[in-house]
């Protein structure tokens, strides 16, 4: 993992000037009053071309967060000394945490996440440049931002069947856990938002050219009853991750992936809970490609088939009310001109 | 008074009613989610309840539509095998007239003549009408019950009829919802001839000045079999 490298000599401690009761809301897991520091508005530093890091950490924004309850040091694991070690590690979601898993008694880590990650489209790829890597999405490219971190109220899905089309392996108690978990915590968020997560980059054609990427994805989502149903807030419906995977999500080729072939079946009905008794023949309709004269003929020239005669049969018929109008009103301007 | 001349019984104009009430509400229901990015349709589909209840009237008013279609069908050719009518005595099939009357709609129309078409009981334009509601509803109910039932449809025909039947039925929709709103309304209501509104859908009768207008040869017809009855 690479580290981030930030010059000492820049740091900004502007956050003193802003010494007001920041702090004053309780936290929950600040055992080692980190926040004595990090609750000031503005504590940050420079970093590369002019650019400002804030190592702010609002009492609001962590006692709302996911994390409210694991202190500091259990993710933050090389920062044993004051003042903080000038180069300090990205954060590692796999390490165990001092939360203890339920039943397990072990300690608790993003571990199946991160080596499941790893290996997806949107794990590190040996043959590409690091930099190529890096603007792969990681985990805080998901998870650490507003559909994850802040609560809203009105926001908590209100399908259930997302939870068990991935958690389908946790068993019935695993379910529950899961589900109270997340409806206790309320972090989890309207489908529709994950679809805006995955469109930041997938509807992005630098970022999609740079990967090779087919583009149309996001566009083909959308004209789709599932892209649609879900803007009309159908949280039912499948969102990216309901067929894709959050995690494991490989490309279709890949045999383990839950778009191969061979799993899209299976996928579909996601144990009965979506399309129950999904054929082999409905799974392979594509859900969303956008049709053209090779991908799908049919569907295309379909398409353009009711463009033609919409337009066609709409002009004759316009056309047929013009003259018949025009006749009309000519009549009676002459009718009223003659009296 | 002028004598009233019986266009459409009770029976036929309840199967317009029973037509045209699932298909407003079809329209009210299905277009907020054919354009989701509309504000207007938006608060459309607000008014109603939000798509989980839109989709469930649509449903309601969709099944309620395709049994007037059915009992449409299971009418004409009822009423066939009863009157024994001649293939001439079928006034909607289209004949070698209506292509004439466009001719010489179109000549009037550019003040070619003076002379309007004289219609028998249905001019081009309402077996138009007829017609497009009859490939409409074949295509509507067809491609909407695929999306009703996709997994069983699956079962016996291929996954494109699936894209197909998604296609046609939000295009077709629009076809129609366009061909009512512009073709139909112009001429029942909007129609300078017409205006503010054709009653014939609700009284069923025409009266005979309307008739001299609007299906004269009919009514000559009506007259001379009068005449040889009396």
């Amino acid at each position: 993992m690479p580290a981030m490298i930030y010059n000492r000599s820049k740091i900004l401690i502007l956050g003193f000037l802003f010494l007001i009761g920041i702090g004053a809301q309780a936290q929950q897991a600040d055992a080692e009053n980190c926040n004595l520091c990090h609750g000031l508005a503005l504590l940050g530093i420079s970093g590369p071309e002019n650019s400002i890091r804030s190592f702010e950490v609002t009492a609001e924004s962590y006692s709302h967060s996911t994390h409210r309850n694991v202190i500091c040091r259990d993710c933050h694991t090389d920062i044993n000394q004051f003042p903080h070690p000038e180069t300090v590690q990205k954060v590692d979601c796999s390490k165990a945490c001092h939360i203890t898993k339920p039943f397990a008694l072990t300690g608790y880590s993003h571990i199946e996440q991160s080596e499941a990650h790893l290996i997806s489209a949107h794990g590190w790829n040996p043959d590409y440049s690091d930099e190529k890597n890096e603007a792969k999405p990681d985990c805080k490219y998901c998870h650490n931002n507003e559909f994850r971190n802040v609560i809203e109220d009105d926001a908590l899905s209100t399908s259930t069947k997302h939870c068990v089309r991935c958690h389908e392996g946790a068993g019935l108690a695993g379910v529950i856990l899961h589900v109270n978990s997340h409806s206790g915590h309320r972090t989890a968020s309207a489908s529709i938002k994950v679809v805006d997560l995955c469109s930041s980059c997938h509807a992005n054609e630098s970022r999609m050219n740079q990967f090779d990427v087919n583009l149309s994805q996001v566009a083909g989502f959308e004209r789709h009853f599932h892209g649609k149903a879900l803007k009309k807030g159908l949280d039912e419906v499948a969102n990216c991750m309901d067929c894709h995977r959050n995690h494991l999500n490989l490309p279709a080729d890949d045999p383990n992936s839950s778009i191969h072939a061979n799993n899209i079946q299976q996928t579909c009905s996601a144990n009965g809970y979506c399309h129950d008794d999904a054929t082999a023949t409905f799974a392979v309709s594509a859900i969303h490609s956008e049709p053209t004269t090779e991908n799908n003929p049919i569907v295309f020239f379909t398409e353009w088939g009711f463009i033609l005669l919409t337009a066609g049969t709409m002009a004759l018929l316009f056309a047929h009310i013009l003259l018949d109008f025009g006749r009309w009103g000519i009549d009676a301007w002459m009718r009223r001109k003659k009296r | 008074m002028s004598r009233e001349y019986t266009r459409f019984s009770i029976n036929q104009r309840l199967q317009h009613i029973f037509m045209f009430v699932p298909f407003i509400i079809l329209v009210i229901t299905g277009f907020p989610i054919k354009f989701p990015d509309s504000a207007f349709w938006s608060m459309v589909m607000s008014a109603v309840g939000g798509i989980e209840m839109a989709r469930s009237i649509h449903r309601f008013a969709a099944a309620i539509m395709i049994i007037d279609f059915a009992y449409h069908i299971i009418y004409v050719f009822h009423n066939i095998f009863k009157n024994r009518p001649s293939l001439s005595e079928l006034y909607l099939l289209p004949n070698k007239r209506d292509g004439q009357d466009i001719v010489q709609n179109l000549k009037y129309f550019l003040f070619l003549t003076d002379e309007r078409p004289r219609f028998h009981k249905f001019s081009y334009i309402e077996k138009f009408d007829y017609w497009a509601v009859f490939w409409g509803m074949f295509i509507m109910a067809g491609s909407g019950l695929v999306l009703w039932f996709p997994v069983q449809v699956s079962t016996f025909l291929p996954g494109v009829v699936i894209q197909i039947a998604y296609v046609a039925h939000s295009d077709e929709a629009l076809l129609a919802f366009l061909a009512i709103i512009i073709w139909h309304f112009y001429n029942v209501h909007f129609n300078p001839r017409i205006w503010p509104a054709n009653k014939v859908w609700f009284k069923g009768t025409l009266t005979e000045e309307e008739m001299e207008h609007e299906h004269p040869l009919e009514l000559e017809e009506i007259k001379a079999k009068e005449g040889t009855a009396k």
